[in-house]
């Protein structure tokens, strides 16, 4: 089912979302856009390239409190946190951020063990892809097309848009997706003229190139894995790091968290909050003993986790070139550099 | 008379290249290429041949000084300085993180440099409204004069029209969107702490997750930590992914610094950080 609507009218589609479930989407704040759940129908705005933090937070939020609890009372009068899940709808994720959500589940659903907080939120979301405006040029810090994601992939979305001139294309991807679609009234019937446009795009995206050539996982896998005692090498790409966990933060694959007990005047939460192996307290051993205490040891974690270990546990790498890592590094560390670097190497 | 950044850039390699090579350093601090042209990354040169790798352009704005606490006390270093990179060695030296006599300061006068991520020229907002290194051994170049002459705390005319009210209230909503990523303490040449205290957890001076009150306890106590030391580069804001101002409380302590003690942080290697030393004749406004 492809249907459409005029881009100006894009607040109509959105207040008929927010009457079935929460809205997700991309909103102007002061430092770019970030996904936000919409208050006011009118804060909708598809004309941004790509949010500073990715969209995993809607379904592995920063701080996720589990259990409240009272310093000095019993453990069974603490109140377990009702996960309050509701219909949500991921308005306006970009492919390669599309394809982290696949490469994620293998960590909270996958592997045996399901984190019933990424599962539930996962299940109740439809996600709403949409394709890169295909006549911009890619940022310079991207590099999707080298990791095989399309400019305009619609597979793992639920509806997937795409922009012609002034008006969305909506095109329906899964069942999901399907009986959404079927029930927004404020949307009209595409043309043939349409589907073609909608198709050929898809097709272009799959052309559309960012940075550097494509790459095949298992090799590089390999050569890291060759790599890994050659401290020289390491040294060398980490000098400028400054070990702090901005590249993870804002990272779509990064899924590393601490589970903390914060407790103030006797009332107590336990909550998990993201970490990330770029900080040195991360493998601080209860002995004091830390088996990464050089900033090239925590540098070698991240892009071998990533490019290694991942492709050999589980197949896929663990990056989808956002370049969003690149662009909030604050000392212009790429991690694709890196990884080209060693295959020169 | 216009910046020659080609010039420059040739300079540091010849310097560098000539002290690698005598072994008068073992390490040149300095820029080397990024992923492309406006995105340079700090460099460290370890050998003659490494000195052709050095870049220098517009987009350098990284304060290397924050490398050199990572290498080991006494080695012979030369670092690459603008006007705020060379206040960092000199409150460094103050401190007594680093000795005088085991580093050369390649100075690099220089004015229109870029933050990378917005494009933005930063010498209204940081580096003071000098120019010129503090303290070189080598200059780089022609001093800069001539270029308009702001004031430091220019920038604070908005916030200073704040009440205590409105401030409480303006940094609240700055730090509600923090994310704890540490890239401001990480990117600053004075914060050298290990562990900084955030990070301990015996005694917990903060919370680890984002919320507002560890945010504020980590914003606050870093802030008053570097009372009187920060020499106003500005990497804490660059470096912020979610742009938080946070030059602007620095700066607002660096002004209440200057104006009760008569000393603005990394300016000469015989002051002593206003905060550790007395006195006699001390401002006593602090405890009115």
């Amino acid at each position: 089912m492809l249907k459409k609507t005029s881009i100006s009218e894009i607040s109509d589609l959105a207040a008929q979302l927010m009457g079935k479930g929460a809205l997700i989407a991309p909103v102007r704040e002061e430092a770019g856009f970030n996904f936000r759940e919409i208050s006011d129908a009118k804060q909708v705005d598809l004309n941004f390239y790509n949010t500073i933090i990715s969209p995993k937070s809607a379904f592995f939020p920063q701080t996720e409190d589990f259990v409240r609890y009272q310093t000095g009372k019993d453990i069974l009068e603490a109140t377990p946190v009702e996960l309050n899940i509701k219909p949500a709808f991921l308005f306006g994720v970009r492919p390669c951020d599309v394809k982290s959500f696949e490469i994620m589940d293998i960590h909270f659903t996958g592997t045996g063990a399901v984190d019933p907080y990424w599962q539930k939120r996962r299940e109740a979301a439809a996600i709403f892809g949409y394709a890169f405006d295909l006549n911009t040029p890619a940022d310079g810090a991207d590099f999707y097309s080298t990791l095989g994601i399309g400019a305009a992939d619609p597979e793992g979305s639920d509806v997937f848009m795409i922009k012609k001139g002034d008006d969305l294309l909506l095109k329906a991807i899964t069942p999901k997706g399907e009986k959404l679609l079927a029930e927004m009234s404020v949307l009209s019937d595409a043309t043939p003229d349409d589907l073609n446009y909608f198709d050929d795009t898809v097709a272009a995206g799959r052309a559309f190139k960012t940075r550097f050539t494509c790459v095949e996982a298992k090799p590089i896998a390999k050569k890291f894995e060759d790599l890994f005692g050659n401290t020289e090498f390491w040294e060398k790409v980490s000098n400028a790091c400054l070990s702090c966990g901005a590249c993870t933060f804002v990272c779509p694959t990064c899924y590393c968290f601490d589970i903390c007990d914060e407790t103030l005047f006797g009332k107590g939460t336990r909550r998990r909050v993201w970490d990330a192996c770029m900080f040195t307290d991360f493998t601080l051993e209860a002995s004091g003993h830390n088996p990464r205490t050089k900033v090239y040891q925590r540098l070698r974690q991240k892009v071998c986790h990533k490019y290694s270990y991942h492709i050999r546990k589980y197949g896929p790498i663990s990056c989808v070139g956002c370049g969003r890592c690149t662009r909030a590094c604050p000392v212009n560390i790429d991690i694709f550099s890196i990884v080209d670097e060693a295959m020169k190497a | 008379m216009a910046i020659s950044f080609k010039q420059i850039e040739d300079k540091l390699k010849t310097e560098a290249k000539g002290l690698l090579e005598t072994g008068k350093v073992s390490l040149v601090l300095a820029y080397g290429k990024g992923y492309d042209e406006k995105h340079p990354m700090p460099y460290a040169a370890k050998n003659a041949a490494d000195a052709a790798n050095i870049v220098f352009n517009e987009y350098c704005a990284a304060n290397m000084a924050r490398y050199l606490v990572r290498y080991p006390r006494g080695t012979k270093i030369a670092i690459a300085v603008k006007a705020a990179d060379s206040r960092a060695v000199i409150q460094l030296i103050q401190e007594d993180k680093v000795k005088r006599e085991d580093l050369v300061l390649l100075g690099i006068p220089v004015y229109g440099i870029k933050n990378f991520k917005t494009g933005e020229i930063i010498d209204s907002k940081t580096t003071g409204g000098l120019y010129n290194p503090v303290l070189y051994d080598i200059l780089l170049g022609e001093e800069v004069h001539g270029q308009p002459v702001n004031s430091p705390y220019d920038v604070l005319v908005q916030y200073e029209a704040m009440d205590n009210e409105a401030r409480w209230v303006f940094w609240k909503k700055e730090f509600d969107r923090c994310i704890r990523c540490y890239a401001c303490r990480k990117a600053c040449p004075m914060c050298y702490c290990d562990p900084c205290f955030i990070d301990q957890n015996k005694p917990k001076w903060g919370e680890k997750s984002p919320d507002s009150q560890g945010n504020l306890m980590y914003h606050l106590t870093r802030f008053h930590h570097l009372a009187g030391r920060c020499i106003d580069c500005g990497e804490c804001s660059r470096a912020c992914p979610v742009d938080i101002p946070l030059y602007l409380f620095h700066k607002k302590v660096a002004k209440e610094c200057e104006e009760m003690f008569g000393q603005a942080a990394g300016m000469s290697i015989e002051d002593k950080p206003v905060l550790v030393n007395f006195r006699v004749d001390d401002s006593d406004k602090i405890l009115a």
